[in-house]
């Protein structure tokens, strides 16, 4: 099924090349959502699939950006139209009128709305909140801590730095390894059993985004302390409370951000 | 609004706001004992739709009625100082129609503020005595300065044509009414600003500095912002009513003036526009300052997707005022040189608006998230603040170059350097293009301080640079240039009508849902972190229940509009142009 993509993709783009030549805006503009449409589906050819919610937005965009773009000049404008005006007002159309307006407009109706309420046995598509909000208290074994403007009380010990990425490192390697993967890219050996995939920590859009203050949120209270909006079924992560001390969380958080080459978010 | 004095309509303004306001006190008064007494929390319900969405919707409506109303004198008045300074009878007829305008829909706003005024104190009394204890004397300078400023908005607009030789002192009347405008806003943006940051208080609600519960973190930078949008959304309003009348014009006088209006707010709405993600920029930077959780809910938790759908609708916006200035390109002498330079913009906007709406975290179905993990390599990518900050500074140079191939496609240049001036400009679109392009990828590489305080800045620095050595260079360039013809104003499609419309549809969409947005990041408190909401309304609603509401009360506006619109008409066919006595 996903060969025949770069296919329409091809066939969008003769269409689109000869309604050039045929100076036909209307089937120029449709060539091209067909090429666009054949384009973003033959994406995972080179990169992983685009997901059906980022290819809809920009079908959207394409059709609405494409119209306002063909109706800039009188006369463009006026041959954009032409087809569908000719299609419902000449004499000599009744039988391709028919055929498109009483038999082929109604039967792809009828099939999106088949396709869209037959049953199917795959879960929802969810808007998952990658980065929820973490509340401004919490509680660490007993312990109150405001989460708003906690610092990570190891990095003002510059003489051990070194040690305690390392000592964050064995933690790393005891705890989150097996999930969160060698190369700390999400990776991990059962990474796999779970949905949602673990998170990678390499690259700009995960820790690199965050203050630590969230991270050992996050690291010291995993699902359960999730917001219900953030859907705490979502997440397999741990509440390292259980298992970690204070310092040993700070530790842990340090060496994921020292092995990446990422900084936390901060202010300074 | 026939013909009349200025005495007596200074009189019918004080008149209807006193009524107003005694009609507020008055209902108070009478429901504080109709009503069964609050409950222990200090809620009234309101009955079927319940308090929140009812507050919701009435504040909604008065804050885009007063945003129309203090964004709209900003530029009657400019545009009547110009008319002044250049004797130009039809930019004074423009800042008439403006004023004309706001002086109108200052009923409907004060009338809507009234159902506040009465809804707040009633429904949520306790936290209207919390409000009053630290802001009271906030609220009474409220009362003092809205007085003024009906008297001073009734006086200007009835004093019109009775000054009309001495329009230096009107203007100056018009100034001290856009001054009252701003104070108005800085008292409602205090507020806002102390239930959103707060400051000059104990942990327990207790005032300790007045002043500090005023001067918040989101004071100043929600005051720029709303000023800015007012204005953005004043003279959106009145682009409008421009194409509204265009497209019911009967003569070709009125079709040209009506274009010309529209053009002209339309300008002044993306003028301003151009000036509102620096600031908004700024309000970000101060609320993640006060509070990195709130930052981070608004930003990336919960209100993330409300971006996506920001980035959809200013991409919109901006796609419908280069269609309409592209479109405005068929009415000028020589336009028709300029149309090969539209694709490449259009494929420039196009891309921009690809990436601006890419979003950071994609709704997945399972065999999507298996595939494909948390981000994907490439759009995870585009969805953070380097893409999207490139994305926009490059979408708005786009669209200032659309405006600048607009105003020079009559002209020729007849300076002996013309050619060396082309390359010149070129040079420095493409030279802007190139660094903010340059900065946005060295942003993913520095740590969000780096991009956010020095990077981001640069970008948008760089490129009011370029728009301003743009502007300099044509003046220079095309002063004393060959003009092909006089635009042919009133040659205009009825669609390049419906994207003025469609600018300011999409606009009062986007601020509710703003609103919703700003609102919601105080999450279950009446006052952040201070006081508590401990009403049956303390959740998130989800942002398809916000959509539904936003909608409603942008239909609900738009009505209003529309009634305010058919008033003028009925009345200038009653009295001739009305309002003002000579």
């Amino acid at each position: 099924m996903q060969k025949i993509y770069p296919i329409i993709a091809i066939i969008g783009l003769v269409i689109s090349i000869s309604s050039v030549f045929k100076k036909s805006p209307f089937f120029n503009f449709v060539g091209l959502q067909i090429l666009i449409y054949g384009l973003l589906k033959s994406a995972d050819y080179i990169m992983p699939a685009l997901p059906a919610q980022v290819i809809l937005m920009y079908m959207a965009m394409s059709v609405f950006s494409f119209i306002i773009y063909f109706s800039i000049q009188e006369e463009t404008f006026k041959a954009f139209l032409e087809p569908m005006r000719s299609l419902f007002a000449d004499d000599n159309k009744k039988f391709l009128r028919l055929i498109i307006a009483f038999i082929a407009l109604p039967l792809f109706a009828g099939y999106l709305t088949y396709a869209k309420v037959k049953p199917t046995y795959d879960p929802p598509v969810s808007a998952r909140i990658v980065h929820p909000e973490p509340p401004s208290q919490m509680d660490f074994k007993g312990k109150t801590m405001n989460v708003l403007g906690l610092e990570n009380p190891l990095r003002k010990d510059t003489a051990n730095f070194a040690k305690n990425v390392e000592e964050g490192k064995k933690i790393y390697y005891q705890n989150c390894f097996f999930c969160h993967g060698d190369d700390l890219d999400g990776k991990g050996h059962i990474a796999d059993a779970f949905n949602p995939v673990p998170l990678p920590f390499r690259g700009t859009d995960t820790i690199a985004q965050l203050p630590e203050s969230f991270v050992f949120w996050r690291v010291a209270k995993g699902w359960r302390g999730l917001p219900a909006g953030s859907g705490p079924w979502n997440s397999s992560m741990p509440s390292f409370e259980d298992f970690l001390t204070e310092e040993e969380v700070w530790q842990v958080i340090m060496f994921i951000y020292e092995s990446t080459g990422n900084k936390p978010r901060s202010w300074e | 609004m026939a013909d009349v004095s200025v005495k007596k309509g200074l009189t019918k303004g004080v008149i209807k706001l006193t009524v107003l306001l005694g009609i507020s006190f008055l209902f108070l008064f009478v429901l504080g004992k109709l009503l069964p007494t609050p409950t222990e929390d200090g809620y009234r319900v309101f009955p079927l739709i319940g308090s929140r969405v009812w507050v919701w919707i009435i504040a909604q409506l008065h804050l885009n009625f007063a945003a129309f109303v203090l964004g709209v004198p900003i530029f009657a008045v400019s545009m009547e100082f110009l008319s002044w300074r250049r004797s130009d009878e039809r930019l004074d007829r423009i800042a008439y129609d403006f004023t004309k305008l706001f002086t109108l829909a200052y009923t409907i706003t004060a009338a809507v503020g009234t159902l506040l005024l009465i809804s707040l104190p009633v429904l949520y009394p306790k936290f209207m005595d919390h409000m009053m204890k630290i802001l009271g004397p906030t609220w009474w300078l409220y009362i003092v300065v809205m007085y003024v400023e009906v008297m001073v908005c009734y006086y200007y607009y009835y004093s019109w044509h009775k000054m009309k030789d001495n329009k230096g002192t009107h203007v100056a009347i018009g100034g001290l009414l856009n001054i009252m405008g701003v104070i108005m806003l800085l008292i409602t943006s205090a507020w806002v600003g102390y239930m959103t940051t707060p400051a000059g208080v104990s942990e327990t609600g207790e005032l300790l500095s007045r002043w500090k519960a005023i001067k918040t973190h989101m004071w100043i930078p929600l005051s720029i912002h709303r000023l800015c949008a007012n204005v953005v959304f004043g003279a959106g309003i009145a682009a409008s009513y421009a194409a509204y009348r265009f497209i019911v014009a009967e003569t070709d006088e009125d079709r040209a003036y009506y274009d010309w209006m529209g053009y002209t707010s339309a300008m002044i709405s993306i003028g301003f526009s151009l000036i509102l993600p620096g600031v908004g920029y700024l309000l970000g930077v101060e609320i993640y300052s006060f509070n990195e959780q709130m930052g981070i809910q608004l930003m990336g938790g919960f209100f993330a997707w409300l971006w996506v759908m920001q980035a959809i609708l200013i991409g919109a916006i901006l796609m419908f005022v280069n269609y309409y200035l592209w479109i405005s390109l068929n009415k000028m002498p020589g336009g028709e040189r300029y149309f090969k330079y539209v694709k490449y913009l259009f494929v420039t906007m196009l891309l921009g608006y690809a990436v601006w709406l890419t979003p950071h975290s994609v709704a997945l179905s399972l065999d999507e998230a298996r595939k494909m993990g948390t981000y994907h390599p490439v759009l995870g990518n585009l969805g953070v603040m380097a893409a999207k900050n490139t994305a926009v500074v490059i979408t708005y140079l786009a669209t200032f170059l659309s405006f600048a191939i607009f105003k020079m496609s009559n002209k020729e240049a007849v300076v002996s350097w013309a050619k060396l001036g082309n390359a010149l400009r070129g040079l420095i679109v493409i030279g802007s293009t190139v660094i903010v392009l340059i900065l946005g990828v060295y942003s993913y590489m520095v740590s969000s301080a780096v991009r956010v305080k020095i990077l981001s800045p640069i970008q948008f620095g760089v490129f009011f640079l370029a728009i301003v050595a743009l502007f300099i260079l044509d003046a220079k360039m095309f002063k004393g240039a060959k003009i092909l013809g006089e635009p042919r104003w009133g040659k205009m499609p009825e669609r390049s009508q419906y994207a003025l419309i469609g600018i300011t549809v999409t606009f009062t969409w986007l601020m509710g849902m703003m609103g919703y947005m700003r609102s919601g990041g105080r999450q279950y408190w009446h006052v952040y972190g201070i006081m508590q909401d401990t009403s049956p309304d303390a959740f998130l609603p989800t942002h398809g229940f916000a959509s539904v509401v936003t909608s409603i009360l942008t239909v609900i506006f738009f009505a209003l509009m529309g009634l305010l619109f058919y008033g003028i008409m009925k009345l200038e066919k009653k009295g001739g142009q009305g309002g003002a006595k000579a």
